[in-house]
């Protein structure tokens, strides 16, 4: 009887120091955004360094975490997600902040899919600004010649684009590895040229006069009220952003307990003995191709709308670097890791003066010394579990 | 029992820019037969096992399973058919768990598509469950501790048990027909006794299955196979019972040519 009961108490106290650390991390992330003095941001990413140092080092702090989280996953997810709904909330007065962090929610979305090929199927596509690209042109271009409601427009600008990956993926089949890495370089090189010179998207001036989104009589161009407050109408796509991200991780659980992500991890490790085990090897690359890039158009058309104009300059192949990146830091085949790689890699070079300058410099290192000191990322590819 | 001949070959050849590594070979296999196939090293026992799975393409010759001919066939639609295979250096899943290895074994008995995921969920989530026991159990047809670390990492285990796990994974399907290439390669003495027992007990529970063994223990080929085939240049040159082909002046001549070389060199 004893016995139960110090369980139960042990429980509720590592419960509890979970979700602790859970409103550090958050409160972390807030104070990162807030501050604006060079000395504390840097105070704060201190902060967060040591912080996963000692969860990951520290073992009686690592039990807590590993254990609060798996007794309770939800009522931690379920806070967690308060917190991100309650941004906004936090930041109603800094719109510009609210900004970034539906930025960061639109690098999730896309680190998401190309995880779904870097991490499970080992094909390292750099085509993520294409991709993007072909969601934002597709949804601009029925917006404003056919009328189409955004709504429509998002699935419609998903099928384009996976309609593209399936174009791309096809040819992508006779090359291996470093080969099919430089295919998709070129091949975004290719459409940031096509976008720049067309006439019918716009050339260099891209396409203006996107219409805000609407639901009901509520636009997006407005703002929120919500109990009293006014929330800037940046909150809007940052509510949506994050409604796709949950869609986009809740697809990626399924696409790995499946047969599917099996079948696709399999290739990644050894082509040969996959197509032994009656694996179409073909079929499942060209699916992840597909599947990527379906969600990559879906957060062209949210990116669309959310500026009201788009031009050749937002879908440079730089976009597809700071995406490779995300997953690379991430961790391959892991969401969460993926989630947080966006956080990094979208919140830090906005705080930081000296990324400004060298931002490409500065993630093509991250990139090599990832891949030298952990290759898997930070967070890599759990074990399946079972029943 | 359904075919009296489950596999044949008629002069299989592969010839790799003017070299024959394959060299018109004839071969049969009748239904629940194990059958070894020994040879010095490089005289294509391993090519003739990637010809018949599709791996590489023949430049001559038939191959017929279960009476249909699988030349121009891709590997994938081979191991449908109800092929399955161990590979010389172990060619597993290194980074995901033994029990998604041997799952992934079951991949092409599986029926659940990329609709089923996204939007019938439940049928994949007992799918999986399903080939988790299945697999469980064939682990622990091997040994109650292969079963208890179904959870690792294939990379971290040690090689013998790399070696049983790529076993489970090739029964895992339910094959007609295995192909073991070099099971007992890099094993103790006492490891392959057990090995010889488990694939002793593997055919005793699947009367059906047909096998064919790569080996270089002539013990294990001895205690194990039905027939023997010997293979010296990519050229079937003796095939019968283990005690004639051992008799056999060619097939010593074979060895003994391979160890004069050895000492020369």
């Amino acid at each position: 009887m004893k016995a139960g009961l110090d369980m139960k108490l042990n429980q509720n106290i590592s419960r509890l120091l979970f979700l602790g650390i859970e409103t550090v991390l958050f409160g972390l992330v807030y104070f990162f955004l807030v501050f604006e003095d060079m000395i504390s941001i840097f105070a704060v990413l201190a902060a967060m360094v040591l912080l996963s140092i000692a969860i990951n080092r520290i073992p009686s702090l690592n039990r807590v975490v590993k254990e609060g989280f798996s007794h309770s996953k939800i009522p931690c997810i379920v806070y967690g997600i308060l917190f991100v709904l309650a941004m906004p909330i936090l930041f109603k007065d800094k719109p510009y902040h609210i900004f970034i962090l539906f930025n960061t929610g639109l690098f999730a979305v896309l680190g998401l899919g190309l995880n779904w090929q870097i991490g499970s199927t080992n094909i390292v596509n750099f085509a993520s600004a294409a991709s993007f690209a072909a969601g934002a042109y597709a949804s601009a271009l029925l917006a404003i010649h056919a009328g189409l409601s955004f709504w429509i427009l998002l699935p419609v600008s998903g099928l384009v684009a996976a309609a593209i990956g399936f174009i791309l993926g096809l040819p992508c089949m006779k090359t291996k590895t470093y080969y099919l890495s430089l295919v998709t370089m070129a091949f975004t090189i290719i459409v940031y040229l096509l976008l720049n010179n067309m006439d019918w998207t716009g050339g260099p001036d891209g396409i203006s006069g996107i219409p805000f989104p609407q639901i009901g009589s509520h636009s997006f161009g407005s703002p929120i009220s919500l109990f009293g407050w006014s929330l800037p109408y940046q909150a809007n796509f940052y509510y949506l952003i994050v409604f796709v991200v949950g869609i986009t991780f809740f697809v990626d659980r399924r696409f790995r307990y499946s047969r599917l992500g099996l079948a696709w991890n399999a290739i990644r490790n050894d082509e040969i003995a996959a197509a032994c085990q009656g694996i179409d090897v073909t079929y499942n690359k060209v699916l992840s191709f597909c599947a990527n890039f379906f969600f990559d158009g879906i957060a062209g058309a949210i990116f669309a709308f959310s500026m009201g104009y788009i031009s050749p300059e937002s879908f440079s192949f730089n976009v597809s670097v700071t995406v490779v990146t995300i997953v690379i830091v991430g961790g391959l085949d892991n969401a969460a890791g993926v989630i947080l790689g966006a956080l990094l890699m979208i919140l830090i070079p906005e705080k930081l003066q000296v990324f400004q300058n060298y931002r490409m410099l500065i993630f093509g290192l991250i990139i090599i010394v990832m891949l030298l000191v952990r290759p898997k990322g930070l967070f890599p590819q759990t074990i399946r579990k079972y029943e | 029992m359904q075919y009296i001949q489950i596999l044949k070959t008629e002069s299989l050849t592969i010839n790799f820019g003017g070299l024959y590594a394959v060299d018109s070979v004839d071969f049969h296999l009748e239904e629940g037969e194990i059958v070894g196939l020994i040879g010095p090293n490089g005289s294509g026992k391993s090519t003739f096992f990637n010809l018949i799975t599709g791996i590489y393409q023949p430049t001559k010759g038939r191959i017929f399973f279960k009476d249909e001919n699988l030349v121009g066939k891709k590997p994938h639609q081979i191991a449908k058919k109800g092929i399955a295979r161990t590979f010389q250096n172990n060619r597993l899943f290194s980074d995901i768990s033994v029990l998604d290895n041997v799952i992934l074994g079951m991949h092409y008995r599986q029926k659940t598509n990329l609709l089923d995921t996204l939007f019938r969920y439940h049928l994949v989530k007992s799918e999986l469950r399903a080939g988790a026991e299945k697999a469980m159990e064939l682990l622990s047809f091997f040994s109650e501790e292969l079963k208890a670390n179904w959870s690792r990492r294939v990379a971290e285990l040690p090689h013998a048990d790399r070696r049983r796990v790529e076993i489970c994974r090739a029964l895992a399907s339910g094959p007609d027909l295995l192909l073991l290439d070099e099971p007992a390669g890099g094993m103790s003495p006492e490891e392959t006794e057990e090995l010889m027992r488990d694939i002793r007990k593997v055919k005793e529970t699947h009367k059906d299955l047909s096998v064919i063994i790569i080996e270089h223990d002539m013990a294990m080929i001895e205690q194990i196979a039905n027939r023997v085939y010997v293979f010296n240049y990519g050229r079937k040159i003796a095939e019968g019972p283990f005690s004639s082909i051992s008799k056999d002046p060619g097939v010593i001549q074979a060895y003994l040519g391979e160890e004069e070389e050895d000492a020369a060199a």
